[in-house]
């Protein structure tokens, strides 16, 4: 079984490099890394009896595979068997196929990973993977942007290595079992790095203009899956550490109503997604029983509409109410918009749900109140036309978004993956009377407050909080607080 | 209060470079400059990780053949851990700084004075 497990985790890395020998095959490897990973998923969602692997003594490294992370493989591999469908076989670059995989690897390794040091060596080379996918030497905007992407990435995980040695001193082992025993201060600087690598709340304001100036398949990797290699271990750590639960409630409410309001006012489709997405992980690291099903329902759907943004002729939305998409673009926009708006039906809906169960009643508050903001945001998705041929008139020859339908019925499907694990009960209480008719009203009163919003955006003027200094600043910010925090 | 001891005193000290490296990459205007202050950043974490392992002791962590019982250290050793650790963390952190240097060649064919205010208004552009 560990050798099984082990072969499944270098698995991505050795097909990675054997496709730089041969390019022609890379797609195809990539597919199959994507596979394996699904079929894990799987296995830990059927069967989520914890496996733990301690490789080379009790210093070294350990690994454990449980039901916590089987939503996050899931998702890592549909995203990544999605983008590399939608870009197709015949394309002209090898190298995007060899980024893939590694990024495939490097993201289960971090999932998997139970030791702060193996964590840290994960998170490096998701980064360095996520530069080399953003930047084009072509460009020079989107090198800048890789740069200054990579220089946040390894500030935040140089604090986190010096946590990483406070918890070696104090505990005598870098377990994330240690990291409960530890300092205030040690506790901070871990944050510090992995809420920088997540992109929670004013740590996170790298994120919305990478993702948005990435190239839209590497967008939805980033939105879908890069910030989980983050997010998860930080719920990890925050489950061994009961002293981090209050902090990591009000960080996440934090993010999602600050996010929310920047995308409330944003103009760039791309922009709004991404601030969009630090405020869904926000939420999705709340609760450590449904972050998964969060994460998993957000990044499916955001990955569908990053890929789907690569069809619309604009990314202006004030032009969207006069620009007519075809039906195979605007129907599963319109779906997923409305599976993060939490509609019914679909998988964002249940995580919304049953998230909702976990918390006390000032906190279900703020998550509904941020909940109409979400969906006024995705509204705004609605505002195309769908395009009308007349009779007899051939639609654009495109190819089948085979990328997009993957997605979209991994949203409907993923409704169904709580029964797979053994609480069924949690499913069965998310559909009662009282929860839908809150959830149709929510959608209704966002319907109401992106009416109210449309006169009121262009008046009000938001500071421009992205440029570089901002970021390293806003870690520093963050590390203060934290520690008063904590200590408080 | 813990009474300075020199152990203490160097703790302070690669700290305090650690911080020193985060301040030059906040308030430094020159992007190259930023980067080397990274490297400063860096290099105090390293020393923090050294400094951790010659806790208990300072001598090169080598079985010695001639010591008689496995139980028994003949010396007080560095603890091996934290250097094996901080050895992978110095090559990572050499291969991301080659990587942005790299980068920064190539921004500096458009801006070659590479002041942060110009570089960022470029990327406006």
């Amino acid at each position: 079984m560990n050798g099984l497990i082990i072969g499944w985790l270098l698995l991505p890395f050795l097909l990675a490099f054997s496709s730089a020998l041969q390019p022609k095959l890379g797609w195809w490897m990539a597919l199959f890394c994507c596979g394996t990973t699904l079929a894990a998923g799987l296995a830990l969602s059927l069967d989520p009896q914890p496996i733990l692997i301690q490789l080379v003594g009790p210093s070294g490294v350990s690994l454990l595979l449980d039901g916590f992370i089987a939503p996050f493989l899931l998702l890592n591999a549909l995203v990544s068997a999605a983008v590399l469908l939608e870009r197709g076989r015949s394309h002209d670059d090898p190298s995007f196929c060899l980024l893939v995989m590694a990024l495939l690897g490097s993201i289960n390794s971090a999932l998997v990973c139970h030791d702060l040091i193996s964590l840290y060596v994960a998170l490096e080379v998701v980064s360095l993977c996520a530069f080399l996918l953003i930047a084009d030497r072509h460009k020079f905007r989107s090198m800048w942007i890789a740069l200054r992407y990579l220089m946040v990435g390894s500030t935040a995980l140089l604090f986190f290595l010096i946590g990483c040695a406070q918890v070696q001193a104090s505990h005598g082992s870098f377990s994330f079992e240690g990291v409960a025993q530890t300092t205030t201060g040690a506790l901070a600087l871990l944050l510090v790095g992995l809420l920088t690598k997540s992109g929670l709340f004013i740590s996170g304001l790298w994120l919305p203009r990478t993702h948005a100036e990435a190239p839209a398949e590497v967008s939805a990797l980033l939105s879908g899956v890069v910030i989980t290699a983050g997010a998860a271990p930080l719920v990890r750590i925050s489950q061994a550490t009961p002293s981090l639960a209050t902090a990591m409630l009000w960080l996440g409410l934090a993010s999602a109503g600050f996010a929310v309001v920047f995308a409330l006012l944003e103009t760039d489709v791309k922009r709004l997604l991404a601030w969009s997405t630090v405020s869904q992980i926000g939420l999705a690291v709340i609760s450590p029983v449904t972050a998964g099903l969060f994460a998993l329902g957000h990044g499916l759907a955001k990955a569908c509409l990053f890929l789907l943004t690569r069809r619309c002729p604009s990314r202006q939305l004030a032009s969207w109410p006069e620009m007519p998409l075809p039906r195979s673009v605007a129907l599963p926009m319109r779906l997923a918009a409305l599976s993060i708006a939490g509609c019914p039906l679909l998988v964002g809906y249940l995580a919304k749900e049953q998230l909702q169960q976990q918390l006390g009643p000032l906190p279900v508050l703020l998550v509904t109140i941020f909940s109409v903001g979400t969906a006024a945001v995705y509204m705004r998705l609605w505002a195309s036309p769908i395009q009308r041929l007349a009779a007899g008139q051939v639609p654009a020859a495109s190819p089948f978004p085979w990328g997009v339908a993957l997605l979209v019925v991994a949203l409907v499907l993923g409704n169904g993956l709580p029964l797979l694990g053994s609480d069924s009960t949690l499913w069965l209480t998310s559909f009662k009377t009282g929860s839908l008719l809150k959830a149709l009203g929510v959608l209704l009163a966002g319907w109401a407050l992106h009416r109210l919003m449309r006169p009121l955006r262009p008046q009000i003027k938001l500071p421009d909080l992205e440029r570089f200094d901002d970021l390293i600043g806003g870690m520093g910010i963050m590390g203060t607080a934290l520690v008063v925090m904590l200590s408080w | 209060m813990p009474s300075l001891t020199p152990a203490l005193l160097i703790e302070a000290l690669v700290l305090i470079t650690a911080l020193a490296g985060f301040l030059g990459l906040l308030l430094r205007r020159n992007l190259f400059l930023k980067v080397l202050a990274l490297d400063v950043m860096s290099t105090g974490v390293i020393g923090f990780f050294v400094l951790l392992a010659a806790r208990s002791g300072v001598r090169t962590p080598i079985l010695v053949a001639s010591s008689s019982s496995a139980s028994t250290p003949v010396a007080a050793f560095a603890d091996p851990v934290p250097q094996a650790v901080i050895l992978t963390a110095i090559v990572i952190g050499f291969s991301i700084q080659a990587l942005l240097l790299v980068v920064i060649t190539h921004l500096a064919q458009r801006e070659p004075s590479l002041q942060i205010e110009a570089l960022e208004e470029a990327a406006e552009a």
